[in-house]
């Protein structure tokens, strides 16, 4: 028996170190590629040749360059009107310029060592923004990826197609209904009260509305439900693309469930993790209006307001256009900035990059 | 015969050859380890299947009850507490939804926004995601860093109507298709997904002299199936659902309306009256009168309807799975 | 997008909420030359009519800064007014944006209507040129001069000294035939009246006192369709804008009219902040007591607007302080069709003060002319001459009626004695939005008048009309109006009738200040903290100190840069008036 047993033992062995070689002789053979194929752009040199060889791409790109500019960088001057007091009658050319007053008023100092700047509205605003947007990042992000691995692992095709459709349709759903449905089921009479009062984990009521920790998690909640169907389509389409030849191999080298998701499947999506991750963590700044707006109450503003609602009090409502652009402008620098280096993270872990 | 089958298959995905007996014993253990691990598969298929029917009851329960909203009585619905079925039946917010008289008109540039809109995106942001996919391309970091940009500025409301004017494109359809069509971020997920792909294909057919057209046309488009399944969805959802556009540009063309501009200004008009009230009547028994709660929720159900139709077609490309595989062998 | 979309809805409210204020109170009395001949100057002779044919007809197409309801196409009292008038005008509202943004696009993509009233915008059209001034029209058309007086007028005139728009609303003619009240007040259930046998109930502390006892006695309640529903004596709602609701009462306390964000103490002509005054703290600490008591609502702070009319419209809410317009118009035919109005849930309005035999101004009689908005007519119009020819049409009594009554026989009867009445059809018929498109067409901001109609008889618009007001009137409703011996909500008010200072209303000013001045950043920030504290002072469990540090939150938003704007204001109106 014991003989046996160690037999097993042994051969378990064996088979983990077939895989860990298979593994080794995949690399070899990705690096062999590599070496074989022209791949980094380093070794290629401006020389006539290879932009002949290239014309077609070159074309394509002037194309999409002429576009980009006409459609997204011209219109950029209107930049401007965050250093004027813009008025429409007066134009770009003649508004009365007030440089960095408008960026003052968001940052009345600049002295971020003292208890005056920490206490700024502006610097609130910015601090309940990226903590929304941050954990809405990571909840909505986590949730996505491991909803369209398990979604994978359904092996009936009807269940599957079903699950993702419904998943997706509260996409369509306005902001205003989906919180509607929140504050409906948060309420004194609602099911989440109900259920703590009978689990007798409550007496009374909790009204999650009136304290401000519960904010931002009410908040990523509302963006999960919303959202995870809707963004797990990509990493879908992903996963189709997975050789289904290595699932095989995995399967033949002993590997379950566990070890097809964490070796074949997470490994192949990982380019397409790593881009959207760098692309949405340029949008942490954008962390919404909607929801904190119609969540929000005067009780918890100090965490609920985001810059576009400051934006909003402060500018649009008051037809301030320039005040509006220099927040815009802000959040442009601060999310490139966020970018350029998640990209350069990326790029030194070796990871897939966005440029 | 399946003693071989074992040996060749695992031979051929560790390039190694292994005798019969090591063969034996490899299967043994492939065997049980199947069967141990199906133990683990049993709790975890559970456990999935599980959250997964959780998960699908939760996001489903929005839904149901939108649709719950929209068939009930208008007035009955601002009283709330409507949860899965409608407490006074009506179809009244679908009449009042269907007897806007932009309705047609509103639909047909909708859809013609849709699928122009749809397939002009596409092959703009498929043909830049495969220049900028190409590793030898010489300005491929350039290129990219220039759209990706994109996403995170803007120049505001005002320059961009002065731009539009400008170029003739106010007062007209075509600020629906041209001034959106390439979109820096399905730009980026087409790539990424180009350059997974198998590279074996490319490089032949690239030995046989055909062109960078050819290879997008012919090699890259038809193994990119499920992602341009995802990006033509996502262009045309949001093709679907604009209004503001129609609103800003076209605000005195009633023939370029579209369907989504027809249903926010009736919803505006139903909050306007629901809000200053109707000085006809201070109490009057009013069965059919409708109110923002049913024709926002009828609304959103008459525009979910159509992407749910659509979707099945989309939906084989990245569900059910391509076994692009066959090209590598 | 959806930002945009979601603040204009916020924006929409508080614009209708604005263009309602004060609008359905009378004011601006006008005394017609001679009330009782319809053949006066001004109205069109009958053998003088004309009817145009289609191709003479002229098409406009106009823009309002307000969420509205586009009508139809082909729409029956639209083509009947184009065949007497000879003009069509499309109009087009408000969707998804401010007024302000909206008005900026429009100047921006250079695509003007016809006609265009820019709300919030306005200045912005007047300070790019493109409005046609008024003047020479005025002079033209005495339907058009007849809108105000002479002084009034001179309200309308921008620094270049022209007239570029009027106000469309609250144009009363001859007699006022107002019956409602669509201000604010402390309203109650008919039911609780009832109950305490009628009682006169003048302060904050009487209405508590009965609201308290009523609940003692009354914990729930069965509805007419069976269900149990737990009675929440008061709530106060805090949602967004509409904070007013717990906010302002003070000013109302002390007997003062609705001046919005101040007071106007007319003794000595000085503003008076009423977030600081001694009744405000009074007020403040009889809603901390009731609250610790259990009669708020413990949910008052965080509901929505949504949930507010929800909880309203189960009758479980006995009182609450509220403008009419803000929730009757949704909770008049909810009750009505749950029947709850026959259990005497419908709300009748309550004249409170801080103090026993004060005066009080919660109902405003007289004008309040609104000079920061109306109708104009731009400079893309091709025939401005045409454009105010028709403007002043539509003030011909004929006219009016099919804009405001309908058509005749249709929408309305007419009896024996000339006076015009609905039947219940008729009135059902109007509420439905799909008959609403294709047979009335109101042209809404565009002048028109309040008051009595040059017949002499019938109320200008049908909501004024006497026999349509007590048409619909519960038993316990027209009960309680009899036991109180009053004809109508504002009897029930009771408020001094009095005629506004003209500085009223100082919320036009408050409302148009931007953050460029220091008291416009002092008014935002007065804002915030008050959306904040206000709440925690009323759900505190120590009132003193929660209070003080309201204050000094509040004190820290300098708000006497605030007020000393709007003394400026003040003076400055005072001063035009002389």
């Amino acid at each position: 028996m014991a003989n046996e047993f160690e037999q097993v033992e042994n051969s378990e062995k064996v088979v983990e170190e077939f895989v860990a070689e298979t593994a080794k002789n995949e690399e070899v053979e990705v690096k062999a590629k590599e070496s074989v194929m022209p791949k980094a752009p380093s070794k290629l040199k401006l020389s006539k040749g290879e932009l002949k060889r290239q014309s077609v791409l070159l074309v394509i790109s002037a194309i999409f360059v002429l576009y980009g500019i006409l459609f997204y960088y011209l219109p950029l001057g209107g930049w401007i009107m965050a250093f004027q007091n813009f008025k429409l009658k007066t134009g770009f050319l003649h508004s009365k310029w007030v440089w960095f007053a408008k960026f003052k008023f968001l940052f009345p100092t600049l002295k971020f060592w003292t208890r005056e700047f920490w206490d700024g509205e502006f610097i609130r605003v910015i601090r309940n923004t990226l903590g929304m947007g941050v954990l809405n990042l990571a909840t909505t992000f986590i949730m996505a990826i491991v909803f369209a691995i398990l979604l994978n692992e359904v092996k009936n095709k009807f269940g599957k197609k079903m699950v993702q459709t419904i998943s997706y349709l509260p996409h369509f759903l306005s902001w205003i209904i989906v919180t509607g449905i929140v504050h409906d089921s948060l309420s004194s009479t609602g099911i989440i009260n109900e259920l703590l009062r009978n689990l007798h984990i409550i007496n009374d009521s909790y009204n999650f509305f009136a304290h401000p920790a519960w904010f931002w998690p009410i908040v990523a909640f509302s963006n999960v439900w919303k959202e995870t169907g809707w963004n797990a389509i990509i990493y879908l389409a992903a996963i189709t693309a997975i050789d289904p030849c290595l699932y095989e191999a995995a399967e033949i080298d002993g590997a379950g469930r566990w070890g097809k998701m964490k070796y074949i499947t997470l490994p192949s999506i990982a380019p397409t993790i790593m881009i959207l991750l760098v692309m949405n963590i340029g949008n942490v700044l954008n962390a919404g209006f909607e929801v904190q707006y119609l969540l929000g109450n005067g009780l918890v503003q100090k965490v609920s307001q985001t810059i576009d609602i400051y934006v909003l009090k402060w500018g649009i409502s008051q037809m301030d256009y320039s005040l509006g652009t220099a927040a815009g402008i802000f959040k442009s620098v601060v999310a490139i900035v966020l970018i350029v280096i998640s990209n350069t993270i990326a790029k030194k872990a070796g990871q897939e990059s966005l440029f | 015969m399946a003693k071989d089958d074992f040996k060749l298959n695992y031979e051929a995905s560790h390039g190694k050859e292994i005798t019969d007996e090591e063969a034996k014993v490899l299967k043994k253990l492939a065997h049980k380890n199947t069967k141990k691990m199906s133990t683990g598969d049993i709790i975890f298929v559970i456990c999935n299947t599980i959250f997964l029917i959780l998960f699908t009851l939760i996001t489903l329960y929005p839904v149901l009850n939108t649709v719950a909203y929209s068939f009930n009585d208008g007035l009955d619905a601002v009283r709330g507490h409507i949860y899965l079925w409608p407490r006074k039946p009506s179809i009244e917010s679908y009449a009042t939804v269907f007897a806007i008289q932009g309705f047609v008109q509103g639909a047909k540039i909708t859809v013609a926004r849709t699928v122009l809109g749809t397939l002009s995106s596409l092959v703009a942001n498929a043909l830049l995601a495969f220049v900028i996919s190409r590793k030898r391309f010489l300005f491929r970091s350039q290129l990219s860093l220039f759209w990706v940009i994109t996403m995170y500025v803007n120049g505001g409301m005002i320059p961009v109507m002065l731009l539009y004017k400008y170029l003739g494109l106010t007062s007209s359809f075509w600020v629906y298709v041209i001034p959106g069509m390439v979109s820096a971020f399905n730009v980026m997920v087409l790539r990424t997904y180009m350059e997974d792909l198998p590279t074996e294909l490319e490089e032949s057919a690239q030995l046989d002299g055909a062109g960078y057209i050819t290879i997008f046309v012919k090699i890259i488009s038809p193994l990119c199936k499920p992602v341009y399944a995802t990006v033509a969805l996502f262009v045309a959802v949001w093709q679907w659902n604009s209004w503001f556009d129609a609103m800003l540009y076209n605000r005195l063309k009633t023939e370029y309306t579209t369907l989504q501009y027809e249903l926010m200004k009736l919803l505006n008009s139903v909050m306007q009256q629901s809000g200053s009230g109707n000085s006809t009547s201070q109490s009057t028994t009013t069965s059919k009168q409708v109110t923002p709660v049913s024709v926002r929720s009828a609304a959103t159900v008459v525009t979910m309807v159509p992407i749910l139709c659509l979707y099945p077609f989309l939906q084989r490309y990245f569900v059910t799975g391509l076994t692009i595989g066959g090209v590598k062998g | 997008m959806e930002m945009k979309r979601f603040l204009a809805l916020g924006m929409a409210g508080m614009l209708s909420a604005a263009a309602l204020v004060g609008c359905d109170n009378g004011g601006n009395v006008v005394d017609p030359v001679d009330p009782v001949d319809p053949a006066e100057p001004g109205v069109t002779e009958p053998g003088e009519k004309t009817t145009y044919s289609e191709d003479e007809i002229i098409n406009f197409t106009m823009f309002s800064a307000m969420p509205g309801s586009e009508i139809n196409d082909g729409n029956a009292a639209q083509e009947e007014i184009a065949k007497r008038t000879g003009v069509r005008v499309k109009e087009t509202w408000l969707t998804g944006q401010t007024a302000e943004e909206a008005v900026g696009s429009i100047l921006a993509s250079g695509d003007l209507p016809d006609f265009i009233d820019g709300g919030d915008g306005m200045v912005q059209l007047y300070e790019n040129d493109v409005l046609v001034a008024w003047d020479e029209y005025i002079e033209k058309y005495p339907n058009l001069k007849e809108l105000y007086s002479d002084a009034e007028w001179e309200f309308f005139r921008q620094d270049d000294g022209k007239i570029y728009w009027a106000n469309v609303f609250c144009n009363t003619y001859g007699e006022p035939k107002a019956t409602g009240h669509n201000d604010e007040a402390f309203w109650i259930q008919c039911r609780v009246l009832e109950w305490a046998n009628y009682p006169t109930i003048e302060t904050l502390d009487d209405y508590f006192k009965v609201l308290e006892d009523y609940y003692a006695e009354h914990k729930s309640f069965t509805d007419p369709a069976g269900n149990d529903i737990p009675i929440i004596p008061y709530t106060a709602l805090c949602d967004d804008w509409r904070y007013f609701c717990i906010e302002n009462a003070p000013e109302f306390l002390d007997g003062y009219p609705n001046d919005g964000s101040v007071i106007v103490d007319t003794t000595t002509m000085k503003i008076v902040d009423y977030n600081t005054t001694p009744t405000a703290k009074k007020y403040f600490a009889k809603l901390n007591e009731e609250y610790n008591k259990g009669i708020i609502d413990k949910e008052f702070a965080t509901q929505t607007y949504d949930e507010y009319i929800a909880k309203l419209s189960t009758g479980a809410i006995l009182g609450m302080c509220d403008q009419n317009w803000d929730f009757n118009y949704t909770i008049t035919p909810i009750f009505a069709d749950t029947k709850l109005s026959d259990l005497g849930c419908e709300y009748v309005p309550l004249g409170l003060t801080i103090e026993p035999g004060m005066k009080q101004r919660w109902h405003t009689y007289g004008d309040t002319l609104n000079n920061s908005s109306g109708c104009a007519v731009t400079t893309s119009c091709e025939d401005p001459d045409a454009a105010f020819k028709f403007l002043s049409d539509i003030l011909d009594q004929d006219i009016h009626d099919l804009r405001f009554w309908g058509i005749e026989g249709q929408d309305y009867l007419v009896d024996e004695d000339g006076m015009y009445y609905r039947t219940q059809e008729m009135r059902d018929q109007l509420n439905d939005s799909t008959y609403k498109a294709s047979h009335v067409c109101n042209y809404s901001y565009m002048p028109q008048w309040l008051g009595t109609s040059k017949d002499g008889k019938n109320a200008m618009q049908p909501g004024e009309q006497a026999s349509e007001f007590y048409a619909g009137l519960s038993e316990p409703l027209a009960n309680t109006f009899k036991a109180y011996n009053a004809g109508g909500y504002p009897d029930m008010i009771g408020s001094v009738v009095e005629e506004m200072g003209i500085w009223y209303p100082m919320y036009s000013y408050s409302n148009a200040m931007t953050a460029e001045t220091a008291g416009g950043e002092a008014w935002t920030k007065m804002g915030t903290v008050k959306h904040e504290w206000i709440p925690k002072v009323v759900m505190s469990g120590d009132f003193e100190s929660e209070w003080t540090k309201y204050m000094d939150a509040y004190n820290a938003c300098k708000p006497e840069d605030f007020l000393a704007e709007m003394q400026e204001e003040l003076e400055r109106r005072a001063a035009m008036a002389e």
